[in-house]
Parts: C-alpha cells; structure tokens; sequence
C-alpha cells in the first residue's frame, strides 16, 4: 500500500465517524420519547431523598452554574443543543433510578476516581444524588447487614436497577480463592445474580470491561471481563484506567434520559465518549502535523511539549475522550504532563500497548485493523522528514473533509 | 468456646475477621483474611522493566502514586549510580505527600467518624480528596493512576502555570484542614505536646478525641510497641521498640511468610512484627504531641488516630518547605543510561498506611522476579497465638461489646493492595 494512502486509510477509518448530525426528524423523535420518559419518571417516588436543587444550593452553586454544566454534558452526549433543558431535567430526576455497584477484582481505582478524588464538582454533586443502593465503600452497612440490604435492593428494584461494576471476573483454575459476602460465592455467581435482576448493566474501567491488569498475560487467576460472562443483558462499557467519571455520569444521565444504552461501537464502548481518537482532538497535534517530537525525555521538544508519539504516545490508535475532557475537574491530563497516552481503554492493553516502546516494536494490531502499524512503519521515517508533516495534514484534512459530505 | 464471623467492608476490596471467643467473652484468637487476589507479581515476570512503572499503580487505586514511586525506586536502585535533579526529586515528594494527605482526610471522614457514631461526612471526605488529587495532577496528569515518575527523573515539564494551579489548592487543603479538622494553625503541631491544649480546639478531630475518652476506649487497641520506618523524605527511618529508637536496619531482613487460608502474606523483620504507619512514624519523628499520647495511651486506638490526622499538618508544612525549593529551570530527567541487564533493586517509599516496599530482580533486561510488601501485610498479617500479628494483637483481649472494628479499622485495612 501506498505510504500516503495509508495514512489516508488511517485517518479516515471507518471508527473515526460518528454522526453528530442525525437530522430534524430524528431528534423530533428522540425529543418526544425523553419528554415521555422523564414525565414517567417525575411521577414515580424518589429513591432517595437527595435532591440536586438543594445540594446545588448547599453548596452556593446557582442554577446558572447547573445549566452552564448541563449545556456542557449536552454537547458530551453529542445531543442538539436544544436538548439542554432535558439533560437538566433528567440530572434532577436522576435520584429517581437505582444503582447497584459491584467491586470485584480491582484496585477501588473507578470508585476513587468517580466518587472520591475526581470529576467536575456538579457531576460529582450529581453522583451524590444518584440513588446508589448498593456500594461497599460509600455505604453505611457492612459485612451480613450490607448482604441483606442487597438482596432487598435486588428484590425491590427487580428489572429497574443499573448494576455497575468495578473490576474483573477470575474464572480461570482458583477462582474460588476470589469470594464475596458471608456465603462465600465466586465472583462470577454473585455478577450472575446481581446482573441477571437488572435492567442493564455498566462495566467501568478497563478491569470490569476487559479483563484490564488482571488478565495481563499470563492472567494468572483466568480473569474476564463483564461481557465474557454475562448474555441477553445490555452491556455498556466504558473503559480506561481509571474509567473518566464524565463519561460514567454521561452514560447513567443517558439511561436516565431515554430509559436505553447509547448508541455504542463494537467494543460495546458509548460513541459520545470512544467515538474519536486521542490523537483526533489532542493539543499537542499540530505538532505532530509539523513533524515536531520529542526524542527522548527532557529534551528542548518536551519543553516545548511537542508530540510525545515517538517515545511510545498510543494516542493516534486509542478511542477515548481525554483530551477533550481531561482528569481531576479538567486540571491536566497525561500528555499536558508530558508523558504519552498508554492506550487503556483498549484491550488487552497491558500487553500491546505498554510503555515506552515505539509502536513498531510492540507488535500492535490496532482497533482500525492494522492500520496504525502500517503508518508505524512506513510513517515513522517519513514523519522525520522535513516537510512531509504538512503533506500528512493536507491528507488528513481531506479525509475529514470527505467524512462531513456523507 | 465460641466462633463468629465479622465480615469487613467499607475497606478497600473485602477482608474477612474471624473472631475465636473465650469463656469470659474476650476474643481470644484473631484471624484477618483476604479473599481476592490478581497476582500482579506473576503478570510483571518476562516484562520489560519499564512496564511496572504503568502497571504498578494498579495495584490499588488507593495509594497507586506510592506504588509509582516505589516502582521509580526499585528501578533506579539497579542502576549503580542515578543522578535525579533536585526538581524532579521535589515534585516526587510533594505528590506523594499530597496522596497521604487526602488519604488521611478520606479515612477519618468515612472510616474512623462514623464507628465513633458520628454521622458520615461525606463531603468532608470527598473535598480535600479532590482538591489534592487536582494538586497531584497539576504535577503529574492525573489522579489517580498516573505514570510520571521514570527512571532518571519525571516526564513533566513544569510551568509557572502549573505550579500556581497546585500552590491554590495547596492552601485551599491548609483552609479545609482548619475549618473541618481542627481550628489550629498547622505550625502549632511542630510544638504543641499537650493533649489538654489540642483537644480544646475547635473541630471534629478534636470531637472523635474527646468521644473516644468519653467513651472509655483511650487504651483499647495496644499492641507490641514496636515500630518500623523505611523511607525517608517527610520521615525518619528506623524502628522503636517502645520509645528506644535504632536507625540502622536495612529491608534486607525482612521476609515474607504464608498465612494459613489467605491469600496475603505476613511480614516480619529479623522475625519480629512491627507496627508501620503514621503512628510508627511519628514515633521515630519524636512528634511531641504524639510522644505524649504514647506515655499516657501507650500504643491505643487514641495514639494511632492522633498520629494520622496530625500528619496532615505535618505534610502541609513539608510540601510548603518543598515548593519554596523548587527551581523550575533545572533538568526534569537526566539521561540514567541504558538499563542494566542483570540487576536487583529495592525502593521504599511511606505509603499512608505505612512503609511500602518494593523490590525487583532482573535477568536479560525483563524482570524476572517482582516482590511487593505492602503496609497491610505489616499490620494486619496474622500468625498464631505465639506469635500473633500487629492488629491481631491489638484485637486479643477485647470483650464482643468493644468496638472491635475500630480497632482493626485504626490500621486502616486496605485488601487490594495486600492480596495484589
């Protein structure tokens, strides 16, 4: 294949597309079913007795400040901006469904991103707000009194609840060295339980979607993700280590909303969140676009935070909304802190993607299909030459502009 | 004899305490057990070495950055000689403090108010968290789980920009410390050695103290008075048996022994437990408030959770001395060389629940074996009545009506990171 096409082929995969314009008659539709649905909603009795206008108020955040923050997660969701008094509506209303959250094998990395150290203060207010039924580390029950709460929550809640989970699943020889609650029950039998009464289920973090760090080779203990064990549910993924809370929130805001999952890739991953590349909206892109690297750490491109690609940045081949929303209240993010993106929100990560290697030589089949390895290979050399960054642009730029036609 | 089993939640990950009762009521043997394990140590072997510094975090989302900064250590440790810039050394230092800071505030809001019957705070919790985890990832990207550190150094570029960004939130934690924690400039805790005097502050640090008084548990949760630091930075390494201090020990003598039906590992030094933590290490800071907790409380619940909320002073004073240091213009990363092919490593660092320790073997440049012993080994490891572990002692002797959980949860459980 020809070098140019190629990188053609890359920038203009088939991944990269996600419909942002859907037409009138579409969201007509969509409007009407959200109206219906939230009025059902606003009928039905709080689950808990939080509610946002009062924490809002608690914490001297004015309506302004919510609506502001509701326009913003209206454009995460990739929803007209007409839509933004209905994703405030279904904020309010978000007490309203129950949330049952699983820790299984994990490091509590997702619970400590979304509920202790992280997200912008009003989503976080929001998860306040959610109705979690069930969690081990917020809630105030512990040990046989928290086991009889859940089954109560699952009794109760049959068929309505989101089951989240936080962490992998060991099915492999020992898996009974991995057990939850007074009855001893493998993990797999309590997702199975769990999971099986709930009306969809949301896999966090890259562990609970992929099997993430446990199931690195040689995956000792046989860990699987969520989707590997359960069938005939809706499954959402969202993945990355740790899971980026605005997307946990936009996912549940969006169930909440439409009472169904968001359109999704084939990795099961939400299109709002995974529809784009790291690379696609990075800061450091035009530096990229001019050929400017950084060769090796703390050389005068990593003062000047030039492209991190060729010490091992996995951002042009990694689905994930970062660099668009960052981290921790959108204070920074790995490539503002200089160090490349490692690809966690693609699977099997661990072992494809890890640290440091130049592309080429960590033996990646990318997402698109091989395609990155191609521009690896042949790119790499042409990206160092002079000039040719701005050929690769101008291609890229017709790429994109050939996508907007369709 | 009478058996019961506690299941214990709320801790990161789930552990099981089984308690043996007496006659008399009194527990007589305790057993902590850990029921999940993902074998990291297995996943690092064959790796390239570089790879721990991604995957090491992991190990648990509650003190991933001493896990980065222990790997950092280990990793840095085989090579004969590392030049670190006095810069890249200082941002290490202040976003591992900052991790203890947090993790102090979140302990004492969601594990240690609400066992003294005081109503979850959970904001009080979650805002200094998030304002130190902002603080971290002005420095190091994110938080958590962040990879910054590198062998020779720290990737990130510092700006002026940055270094406002995380000096803000560095005041806004000060601030919070006064208005929730206790109504005291941090300065007094350099010099304050009068309990009488703290506990007439304002606060709800102040409140659990006198609660704990009140409710007669002052000398409840004593164990062997034996106390081990490793790293230095904000601390003093050494042990303290009682108050004797000796500052030669080396993590060359301490070994790892299997636990009967869990799947942690006890650690003994020169095959003796030790206590590690905020409480050990204020003990070998010769803290002055501390030391006269210890000569009037001993080694209780009452000491232990004085040490940990006064570190947060403590921290805040040693990053503020940091920062004053920091010149921005000097090297984030000078070049340690090709790694070395054939090595052994250690690093230590004080990880919020004590003393984290790592260490590495490499053989034709991929690591071959990776060992790592966490602050809950040390504490909560059990062994047998002869020899009984740190928590373990400190939970012999209790009747059923003791708030037992709050003895165990004064070391602060943490099983994730135990059962890597």
């Amino acid at each position: 294949m020809d070098r140019r096409d190629a990188l053609a082929k890359m920038f203009g995969a088939k991944g990269v597309r996600v419909n942002t314009n859907r037409g009138d008659e579409y969201y007509d539709s969509l409007r009407k079913k959200i109206e219906k649905r939230l009025s059902e909603l606003r009928n039905s009795p709080a689950a808990s007795k939080v509610d946002i206008e009062k924490v809002l108020d608690a914490e001297g955040l004015s309506r302004r400040d919510f609506m502001k923050w509701a326009s913003a997660t209206c454009a995460m969701l990739m929803l007209p901006a007409s839509f933004t008094p209905l994703v405030a509506e279904a904020a309010e209303l978000i007490n309203r469904v129950p949330i049952v959250w699983l820790e299984l094998q994990d490091c509590a990395g997702n619970t400590e991103a979304i509920l202790r150290s992280d997200s912008p203060t009003i989503d976080e207010l929001i998860l306040e707000t959610i109705n979690f039924e069930f969690n081990e580390t917020l809630m105030v029950a512990a040990g046989h009194q928290a086991e009889e709460h859940l089954d109560e929550v699952i009794e109760k809640f049959a068929g309505n609840f989101i089951c989240v989970v936080e962490g992998s699943i060991p099915v492999g020889a020992g898996k009974e060295w991995c057990t939850i609650g007074a009855k001893g029950e493998t993990f797999e039998e309590h997702l199975l339980r769990v999971a099986q009464n709930s009306a969809a289920v949301v896999a966090v973090g890259t562990c609970a979607t992929f099997g993430g760090v446990p199931a690195a080779s040689p995956n000792p203990t046989g860990a699987v993700g969520v989707q590997d064990i359960i069938k005939g549910k809706p499954i959402i993924n969202i993945p990355a280590c740790p899971a980026n809370p605005a997307n946990i929130t936009g996912t549940i805001l969006h169930y909440v909303m439409t009472g169904q999952v968001p359109e999704l890739d084939y990795l099961n991953r939400p299109k709002f969140a995974f529809g784009y590349r790291i690379h696609d909206n990075c800061e450091r892109r035009a530096h990229f676009d001019a050929g400017e690297f950084v060769e090796e750490w703390g050389d005068e491109g990593a003062e000047n935070n030039f492209c991190l690609y060729k010490v091992g940045c996995k951002g042009p081949m990694t689905f994930n909304n970062c660099s668009i929303v960052r981290y921790n209240s959108g204070t920074n993010w790995p490539i503002g802190a200089g160090h490349g993106c490692i690809g966690c929100s693609e699977p099997d990560f661990w072992d494809k993607y890890a640290y440091e290697r130049p592309m080429a030589d960590a033996n990646i089949k990318a997402p698109t299909g091989g395609v990155e390895k191609t521009v690896d290979e042949f790119g790499l050399g042409l990206l160092t030459a002079a000039g040719i960054g701005i050929a690769i642009h101008a291609f890229a730029s017709a790429a994109a502009g050939k996508k907007e036609e369709v | 004899m009478k058996k019961s089993i506690e299941l214990i939640e709320k801790i990161e990950g789930e552990a099981e305490l089984h308690c043996a009762y007496g006659t008399d009521g009194r527990v007589v043997d305790a057993q902590i057990q850990f029921t999940s394990a993902r074998n990291i140590e297995k996943i690092l072997q064959g790796r390239d070495p570089k790879d721990a510094l991604i995957i090491n975090p992991r190990v648990c989302g509650i003190c991933n950055h001493a896990h980065l900064i222990a790997t950092v250590r280990a990793l840095e440790a085989c090579y004969k000689s590392v030049k670190i810039s006095q810069k890249s050394q200082i941002c290490r230092e202040v976003t591992l403090s900052l991790e203890l800071i947090q993790s102090h505030f979140k302990w004492f809001y969601l594990t240690i108010m609400p066992l003294l019957g005081f109503k979850p705070a959970i904001e009080k919790a979650l805002k200094p968290s998030r304002i130190a985890a902002e603080a971290i990832a002005a420095f190091a990207g994110q938080y958590p789980h962040n990879s910054y550190a590198i062998a020779g150094g720290i990737v990130s570029d510092i700006t002026p920009i940055e270094l406002i960004n995380a000096k803000e939130r560095i005041e806004a934690l000060k601030k919070l410390f006064k208005e929730s924690l206790i109504d005291a400039d941090p300065a007094l805790f350099k010099e304050c050695d009068k309990i009488e005097t703290m506990l007439k502050h304002r606060g709800d640090m102040p409140l659990a103290m006198a609660k704990i008084i009140e409710n007669g548990w002052q000398m409840m949760g004593k164990s062997e008075d034996r106390f081990i630091v490793f790293a230095e930075g904000a601390f003093k390494k050494g042990k303290s048996i009682g108050t004797r201090v000796s500052t030669n020990i080396s993590t060359g003598h301490i070994k790892e022994e299997s636990i009967k039906r869990s799947l942690a590992k006890r650690v003994l030094y020169k095959d003796r437990g030790y206590e590690v933590g905020p409480l050990a290490r204020a003990m070998l800071m010769k803290t002055a408030l501390i030391k006269e907790s210890h000569r009037k409380y001993a080694d209780s619940i009452f000491s232990r959770i004085l040490a940990r909320v006064c570190e947060i002073p403590q921290l805040i004073i040693y990053i503020e001395s940091l920062l004053h240091r920091l010149d921005l213009s000097e090297e984030s990363w000078i070049d340690p060389g090709e790694f070395p092919k054939r090595a052994v490593g250690a690093g230590v660092v004080e990880a919020a629940r004590g003393s984290l320790v790592h260490k590495v073997e490499i053989e034709e440049g991929v690591i071959k074996e990776y060992n790592i012993i966490t602050p809950t080994q040390w504490n909560l490891g059990s062994g047998d009545i002869e020899k009984p572990g740190i928590a373990q002692k400190a939970l012999i002797g209790l009747k059923n009506s003791d708030p037992i959980e709050l003895v165990l949860k004064s070391f602060d459980v943490c099983s994730v990171c135990t059962t890597h």
